[in-house]
């Protein structure tokens, strides 16, 4: 970021954390009006939160992986409203995150395979987040009834999914930090990295809901978050061009990752490696970074919909994609080449809708449905041929010398959403529903070749891959026991389980205790969930909000 | 001897012959006063006068006044104070509106209703019209709410503070505020009476969460549509997951946890008219609090029961309303309608069983309008579930006709929201 734009915010941040901790102070010498002003007008909130992991996963014969901890991240994060004017207003966060680095996972990560040098343990800090750098901070005018303007570090979220996301692109969303497709141990809020810019809404018809969008995020953020969240390679070098790679907690464990470099290995035991990948991230320049975006929403009868258009870099850790720059070049017995992150300048058509069914035919189906879509025009993909040349497992596919190939690809969702009672299952409350979601995600290639492969597992890209989710959820004893189930099963034989049960207890509305698990099963080379089969973990949260 | 007996039987024969000549005047009597009392549902508040205090000792004072888990409440122990009864008066501009147009209403054979433009449906009620109920549930529909209204917004804190308590005592907070507006019924702010291009909506309703930090700014959009076919629209916003989600409004039993409401029970009764059959049970008069002073008012810590607050005597239609769809949760509901504002004061509701369930009572308190004319507005309401103990008290106080535009009532308001923030 902007150092000339981030000391001053900081300043400000901790006077305003004064003024505010010194309120009857500032009454007295600033008078009623300011003590008015400050009960009226402004609103103090926030959390604190202990989330302590447990891995529970298989043991692996390469490295010990259970039970250990995983993590123990605390969290205070405090948030401040003020409403100067009903045209004027002002919500800033900062987050504060302390956790230890154990032992065991520097151990861990110690160990590697070639190239040697790689997997480097994590620093001792690399989790926190004490900076004191706002962690939202946005202001909102309203220059007329019918236009909206927000400007500062904001979170942009389009969409209707749940637990994975298909236009929820616009944020980058550090995976570092937190388990893929396991909505019950952080929500979406909590994984999406603000990002500066500045959103637009304007009202052409409220009845109808026309609402024009326009938003322009130019990237001021730190480099390790612009590139975002890799995954689950979970490249998370800090942007040193020492070559090394840092694998975070959810990287897969770093013996069972098989960069793309490594299908050029060669497949005699014993026998060196043929291709050594120096894989290298180069971010992109701020200049590089921008993202631009509209979209149109409107109502026709019950129908909700929007059509919109997100240009920019794409954030997104799975579709990272990695060219071969150069030609090889010696590397000692064996053979180097270079392979750099691509900055994919992607366009992003987009559209969504919502529609409530009722009853039909006398069939009660009283499901709200919801659906979105992403269509990328040539987007790029890396590219290997398999088998290789002379016995190699993968080599360069000769068409695409340089690894990449470019296809429209379409991503959408279908979600379903219902309540539903239950009386056996709710002997206490027979009235309190289960909320239920059943979603299907697909992607298509259009003009699929089949060498087409993820990057970091160097798994294969079927034309279609299908992911379908399912979510319930009630509350039980006047909802001071709230139990949420998620699943997400891939055809391809790949699932997360998600289960996750919490207190809030009946005398106090500001504590929350939560029991969650991730529980993965799968293959690492299909889908991606299967990637994660080892990173089995039991949760503990407590939460305190204020 | 046989004198001795002949003496007892026609003793005991000319008690018979007495006590009979009493019951049978009694009988008679009592078939006399029952023909000359059409539809009065009789209520032992003769006696009641300002500064009567109630209590254990003279509950008898307020049978059929009040509901009856709160009356065992008062035999249980809790007492309070009489106190004069308020008059509220209607705006003029309703009253004008009632005279101009209710005239021309028409309640079709189905229940549905012709020919409404604005005020009070049908301003005079016949007890004996078969089509009494249907028209005291119109009259209820479209009693006078303002032309827009923020609820919560007259409150101490601006906000509708909500405790959820258990059985046991414990309690949950939370706080929360509505945005109401009746875009087609508007008798004060321009344009009237209708805002353009809103004609088939009844009203729209915003609701954001304020309190506890978690729900802050969880907020639901809901739009009531005019065609009486037309199935409500919901839309609900996430700030866990920054999303709009679309609901179904269809399942109107659902508990809204941690209170002991559900969809239909909020402002009484909340349900398409159209949906349930009606009947009207009389007149009657009733305790209830038209001023409540304290906002919340004062009570024990894990009771729901006001410490402070004096009651008065008022009159109200009584309104049964049963569901046409045999497996909707209420299966019979009862609203003490105050005859001058047509606000429910007292609502009961039975299971299928016939058991109390639920019993509801809603206080109001005078507020004024923007041009510092006198109105009412609902202020305490308390729910109990009488079956499982617990019960909800919110303080609900409304401002109304506020200078909102009608862009406040639109999804990107909802885009916008952040946890603990106002929307305007």
């Amino acid at each position: 970021m902007n150092q000339k734009i981030k000391l001053p915010l900081q300043i400000a941040g901790f006077a305003l954390a004064f003024l505010l901790a010194g309120q009857v102070m500032a009454a007295s010498f600033l008078g009623e009006g300011f003590e008015k002003f400050f009960k009226e007008k402004i609103r103090f909130g926030g959390f604190v939160e202990n989330i302590t992991g447990l891995s529970v996963g298989q043991e692996h014969f390469q490295f010990s992986t259970s039970p250990r901890f995983v993590m123990n991240r605390f969290t205070f994060q405090p948030e401040t409203n003020i409403n100067f004017h009903r045209r004027v207003k002002l919500f800033i966060s900062w987050r504060f995150v302390v956790e230890p680095r154990y032992s065991m996972e520097t151990k861990i990560r110690r160990r590697s395979v070639a190239p040697a040098g790689s997997g480097g343990s994590l620093p001792g800090d690399f989790y926190n987040e004490t900076k004191g750098v706002p962690w939202e901070a946005v202001l909102d005018l309203s220059p007329s009834d019918n236009l909206q303007i927000r400007l500062g570090r904001q979170f942009i979220s389009w969409g209707e999914t749940d637990g994975l996301r298909i236009l929820d692109v616009i944020n980058p969303r550090d995976n570092t930090m937190f388990a893929p497709a396991a909505p019950n141990v952080f929500t979406l809020d909590e994984t999406r990295i603000p990002q500066w810019g500045l959103r637009m809404w304007y009202t052409v018809r409220p009845v109808s809901n026309t609402i024009f969008e326009f938003f322009a995020n130019p990237g001021f953020d730190p480099k390790k978050k612009r590139v975002d969240d890799i995954s689950p390679g979970n490249d998370i070098g800090d942007g040193k061009a020492d070559g090394d790679a840092r694998f975070g907690r959810w990287s897969a464990q770093a013996e069972t990752r098989v960069p793309l470099g490594r299908l050029f290995a060669n497949p005699i035991p014993g026998n060196a490696p043929v291709v050594i990948p120096l894989t290298r991230r180069e971010y992109p320049n701020a200049g590089d970074n921008w993202k631009i975006g509209a979209r149109f929403t409107h109502n026709i009868g019950a129908l909700n919909f929007g059509l919109g258009y997100i240009w920019g870099f794409n954030p997104q850790g799975l579709d990272a994609v990695f060219k071969v720059k150069g030609n090889p070049f010696p590397l000692g017995p064996n053979t180097g080449v270079r392979l750099r992150l691509l900055n994919d300048r992607t366009s992003i058509f987009a559209g969504h809708f919502n529609y409530p069914l009722g009853t039909y035919y006398g069939i009660p189906v009283k499901t709200a449905l919801r659906g979105e879509l992403a269509f990328y025009p040539s987007k790029p993909f890396n590219i290997s041929k398999f088998p290789g040349p002379t016995g190699l497992r993968a080599g360069p596919d000769p068409k695409y010398s340089d690894g990449i190939v470019e296809r429209n690809n379409l991503r959408y969702s279908l979600g379903f959403d219902r309540t539903t009672f239950i009386p056996f299952l709710h002997p206490d409350d027979p009235w309190r529903a289960f909320r239920m979601s059943f979603q299907i995600f697909q992607s298509v290639i259009l003009g699929h070749k089949d060498g087409i492969r993820n990057f970091f597992n160097a798994g294969r890209i079927n034309k279609v891959q299908t992911a379908l989710t399912f979510r319930v959820n009630t509350g039980y004893l006047g909802d001071t026991i709230i139990p949420d189930f998620f699943i997400l099963y891939e055809p391809l034989g790949n699932w997360v389980i998600n289960p996750a049960v919490s207190y809030a207890p009946p005398w106090n509305e500001r504590i929350k205790v939560s029991l969650v698990a991730a529980i993965y099963n799968g293959t690492k080379f299909t889908g991606f969930t299967g990637f994660f089969t080892q990173k089995d973990t039991v949760f503990l949260k407590l939460r305190y909000q204020f | 001897m046989k004198s001795i007996v002949k003496d007892q039987v026609s003793i005991a024969v000319r008690s018979t012959l007495y006590a009979l000549r009493f019951t049978v005047f009694g009988l008679l009597l009592g078939l006399i006063l029952l023909v000359s009392q059409p539809l009065k549902i009789q209520a032992a508040e003769g006696d009641l006068k300002p500064g009567d205090i109630i209590g254990p000792n003279n509950w008898q004072k307020i049978k059929d006044m009040v509901g009856p888990n709160f009356l065992k409440r008062v035999k249980q122990g809790y007492t309070f104070q009489i106190k004069e009864s308020k008059k509220f008066k209607p705006p003029r501009e309703y009253v004008e509106a009632t005279e101009k147009y209710s005239g021309g209403v028409k309640l079709a054979s189905n229940g549905y209703l012709e020919n409404y433009v604005l005020g009070l449906p049908f301003a005079k009620l016949d007890p004996n019209d078969p089509q009494a109920g249907e028209k005291l549930a119109w009259n209820f529909y479209w009693r006078w709410l303002g032309d827009n209204y923020k609820t919560g917004g007259a409150t101490k804190t601006g906000q509708i503070i909500r405790y959820a308590i258990e059985k046991n005592g414990d309690e949950r907070r939370s706080d929360l505020v509505t945005y109401t507006i009746f875009p087609h019924t508007r008798y004060m702010l321009d344009p009237k009476p209708v805002l353009p291009g809103y004609e088939h909506i009844d009203w729209m309703q915003l609701r954001v969460v304020g309190y506890p930090r978690d729900s802050a700014g969880v907020s639901t959009f809901g739009i009531r549509y005019t065609d009486p076919d037309k199935a409500d629209d919901l839309y609900i916003y996430i700030p866990a997951i920054r999303r709009i989600r679309r609901g179904t409004t269809t399942q109107r039993c659902q508990t809204l946890a941690p209170s002991e409401f559900n969809l239909d029970d909020i402002n009484s009764f909340n349900g398409k008219v159209t949906n349930f059959n009606y009947k009207f049970l009389g007149e009657k008069k009733v305790l209830t609090n038209f001023t409540e002073e304290g906002l919340p008012f004062r009570r024990k810590k894990g009771d729901y029961l006001p410490l402070d607050e004096k009651w008065e005597v008022q009159d109200v239609y009584v309104l049964e309303i049963t569901p046409k769809d045999p497996s909707y949760c209420y299966p019979r509901k009862v609203l003490w309608i105050d005859k001058t504002t047509w606000e429910s004061t007292w609502t009961l509701v039975w299971d299928k069983k016939g058991d109390l369930w639920k019993e509801q009572f809603a206080f109001r308190t005078p507020v004024k309008l923007p041009d510092g004319r006198e109105v009412w507005s609902v202020a305490t309401v308390v729910i109990v579930n009488v079956q499982n103990g617990r019960s909800t008290v919110l303080t609900a106080v409304r401002a109304h006709n506020r200078d909102y535009p009608p862009s406040l009532w639109s999804l990107a308001t909802m885009q916008r929201m952040m946890r603990g923030g106002s929307v305007e």
